[in-house]
């Protein structure tokens, strides 16, 4: 009688829990069975391992052969349970040494030849690893990857064949020269002035921005180009976003360089593509893009059950699926960028081109955003298409770095302040705006004559905020509240 | 729908009552079916102009049938979205006098946004329709409704309108009848006024301001007395305020063209919006607020 113990993890979210893979080789009936409430693509591991180690040289027990994944009530996922399932056996069978795998996280799907395939979510398994206090295993396509985890040893394992030379590939070194991130710049933008500013207020103070213009205007060439003028990520952002990006699958190289990500899902993103679901749980558009920007070109396209779900994630940051298999929690803070038509026709206002629309048709269609969500935009700004002889003539913009430096120093001193103006509210933004009693009775005048509602006033204030952390200013005057008047809703305008 | 409280009276072509001016028309309607008080069908200054104004548009036939009501001349029009009932509310705030021709039953409040100025017209001016009482609105019955307007009008004033345009039947039924064809000049840029100034350049006579309006009403035979300009406008002090008084604007355009920053331009913008000068458009330009023309 023979066991042996191999450490593997299965992926719960965003987080991978460390799992046991126990295995027992025993005289009987031969046979190869997995216990532990694992998947299909676990159960067929019993195939994948068989081949896969007759393939690299070893002997396949002529015996009974039992897998137990414990702990047994947890559900496991994935094929990511193939490396450790052979490397317990062949321990147990005494073909490798015990002290290879004793303090070690195996993961790697196995190909009937003997090869190690990479899985998704390596940046999960190697925290993990971390936090187990283990090295970690793995084809060295992944491993790139775990180096973001700090105090982490790899070794790299890519066919099983390699066991037979008795070692292990040692760590891969990190690649420490990433890849120059290829990010749109501002200054390809001409004109749209009043939208550029816009925008970098939305960087400065981390304002969720809505762009209301006809077709062709320049809203999604515009929203393309936030991420390079919002600071990098730091270390910890870098390590949340990527461990979505890695759990998804995605690559996550251009995250661990510090770019932020850009999502931009189609209208048609269903709930769960938007929030995530599935089964297993799948992280959706909303978590790839925490810590960047997500953008929702025609938003009002999109369905009303989708938009509603934005709401709980732009409060609290991150979403909670509950299912049938218990609950996962997926971070989820964005920039929320959106962009839309003025009208079904999309062109009303359209200096070329008129609009076919009747008033009650653009009223609808304005309305189907509905007001929780529009309340969340902070500013709302018009983007018209530029003629085309001014195109030609303008002087190219200002480039990203510029606006990027400014939105940095704008941060800074919001950080001095007290913290971005986005994530502040009722009270504590009052304070924050230290306005003279002369410029707050001027704006409590303002806002009962123009018939502001509470949202409308907290947005403004906001929004005035940052643009008082622009001018470096401490407090807020009755020119940046007036500015900030200019980005308000569209509700203003279709009031009545 | 309740019944109507006012007089309402139909007059057959016989009548002594039928207005004379109606016969003018080479088909003039066999019976005119009217609520409100019959000494107002004489004719008047007709104001028509686009359904989908723009604020020039709206502001224009405010600014010319509210003066030209003030001045006692009887504003005819058509009581549609837009222009027409810019017209016919500003006469009445004015204290003037007004004329609505329906394209329905004159029983009938349609367009439904026009309901509140329908009812006030019944009261203390006229609604009038050569469709029998209850006759529900159809396509056709508005192009027949507007030779009507343009035989109410001694004068028929366009403030505003597009290409290709309602519009244009009226002043054509005007033309025909001998009517004067008055039109307020738009815009080169806006094609929403493309149809006003191909009217002047057919020949209609264009007005740019209340004293130009009172002449060409002389000419047309209607007798005036003496009102101001109730939006006349003092000149402006600030670039931006000068601007947005000439045209409705975009604050891009309007930092390009005065050559100013764009922070500047919001923040000028943004004030004049909280101090309720300039107002904000559907379309998303920033234009002069009527009442405030004076204030700048």
């Amino acid at each position: 009688m023979a066991q042996a113990t191999v450490y593997a993890a299965t992926i719960a979210g965003v987080e991978a829990l460390p799992v046991e893979v126990q295995a027992d080789v025993s005289s009987g009936l031969p046979g190869f069975g997995i216990v532990g409430l694992g998947d299909t693509a676990v159960l067929e591991a019993r195939d994948r391992v068989r081949s896969a180690v007759r393939a690299a040289g070893f002997d396949f027990p002529n015996a009974r052969v039992l897998v137990n994944l414990a702990p047994a009530p947890l559900r496991k996922h994935g094929t990511g349970f193939d490396l450790p399932i052979a490397l317990a056996i062949l321990t147990a069978t005494r073909q490798i040494p015990a002290a290879l795998t004793q303090s070690a996280t195996a993961v790697g799907e196995l190909a009937l030849d003997g090869t190690v395939r990479p899985v998704a979510g390596t940046l999960a398994y190697a925290l993990a690893a971390a936090r187990s206090g283990h090295e970690l295993i793995g084809p060295t396509a992944t491993l790139g990857a775990a180096c973001a985890v700090e105090g982490l040893a790899c070794r790299s394992l890519d066919a099983l064949q390699d066991l037979r030379r008795g070692a292990l590939g040692s760590a891969p070194l990190c690649s420490s020269g990433t890849p120059a991130p290829n990010v749109p710049d501002l200054c390809e933008v001409s004109g749209h002035a009043a939208a550029r500013r816009a925008l970098e207020i939305a960087a400065a103070g981390g304002h969720n921005l809505l762009m209301v213009g006809p077709p062709g205007s320049g809203k999604t060439l515009l929203a393309r180009r936030l991420p390079g003028i919002l600071p990098a990520l730091d270390e910890r952002e870098r390590l949340e976003t990527a461990l979505v990006h890695s759990v998804a699958g995605l690559d996550e190289s251009a995250v661990l360089a510090g770019v932020r990500p850009f999502r931009a899902p189609h209208h048609t993103c269903s709930v769960a593509g938007l929030a995530g679901g599935g089964s297993p749980p799948w992280p959706g558009e909303m978590s790839l893009a925490h810590n960047g920007v997500l953008f929702l070109d025609e938003l009002p396209e999109f369905s009303p059950s989708a938009l509603q779900t934005l709401r709980q994630p732009m409060e609290d940051g991150s979403l909670t699926l509950v299912r049938a298999e218990g609950r996962v929690r997926y971070p989820a803070r964005f920039t929320l960028i959106a962009a839309m038509n003025p009208c079904p026709c999309g062109y009303l206002g359209d200096p070329e081109r008129p609009c076919r629309c009747a008033d009650g048709a653009v009223r609808r269609y304005i309305t189907r955003i509905g007001g929780p969500l529009m309340d969340r935009m902070d500013l709302v700004v018009r983007v018209d298409r530029i003629d085309p002889d001014l195109l030609i003539a303008a002087r190219p913009g200002e480039s990203s770095s510029k606006v990027r430096t400014r939105v940095l120093t704008t941060r800074d001193f919001a950080a001095g302040r007290g913290g971005l103006a986005a994530s502040l509210g009722g009270a504590e933004l009052l304070s924050a705006c230290r306005m003279r009693k002369r410029t707050s009775a001027e704006f409590t005048r303002t806002a009962r004559s123009q018939h502001f509602s509470g949202r409308a006033v907290t947005r403004t204030l906001r929004v005035a905020r940052t643009i008082a952390d622009l001018d470096g200013a401490i407090a807020v005057d009755s020119s940046h509240l007036a500015e900030a008047v200019g980005y308000r809703g569209l509700e203003a305008q279709w009031a009545g | 729908m309740g019944r109507l409280a006012q007089p309402r009276f139909a007059l057959s072509s016989n009548d002594a009552a039928y207005p004379a001016c109606l016969r003018d028309l080479s088909d003039p309607p066999e019976t005119l079916y009217v609520v409100g008080c019959s000494e107002l069908l004489r004719p008047g200054l007709g104001v028509i102009g686009a359904r989908r104004a723009t604020p020039y548009g709206l502001e224009s036939a405010r600014r010319f049938a509210g003066w030209a009501a003030a001045s006692g001349v009887t504003i005819v029009s058509g009581a549609a979205i837009g222009c027409d009932r810019a017209a016919g509310c500003a006469a009445l705030e004015a204290g003037g006098r007004s004329v609505a021709v329906l394209g329905c039953g004159a029983d009938i409040d349609y367009p439904t946004a026009s309901a509140d100025l329908l009812r006030q017209l019944r009261t203390s001016g006229a609604v009038v329709s050569e469709m029998p009482w209850g006759a529900p609105p159809t396509r056709w019955s508005f192009v027949r409704r507007n030779r009507i307007i343009a035989a109410f009008s001694a004068a028929l004033l366009v403030v505003e309108a597009g290409l290709p345009s309602g519009t244009f039947t009226t002043a054509d039924f005007a033309l025909d009848i001998g009517r004067d064809v008055l039109a307020v000049p738009g815009s080169i840029n806006h094609p929403e006024s493309r149809g006003a100034n191909r009217l002047i350049r057919q020949g209609a006579t264009p007005i740019t301001d209340v004293s130009e309006l009172g002449q060409a009403l002389e000419v047309a035979g209607l007798c005036l007395s003496a009102a101001d300009d109730p939006l006349l406008a003092s000149a402006p002090t600030d670039a931006i305020g000068r601007a947005l008084l000439a045209d409705p604007m975009r604050p891009d355009d309007l930092a390009r063209a005065l050559e100013l920053d764009i922070v500047t331009v919001a923040r000028r913008l943004g004030e004049l919006e909280m101090r309720g000068i300039v107002v904000r458009t559907r379309d998303g330009r920033y234009a002069m607020q009527s009442a405030s023309r004076a204030r700048v």
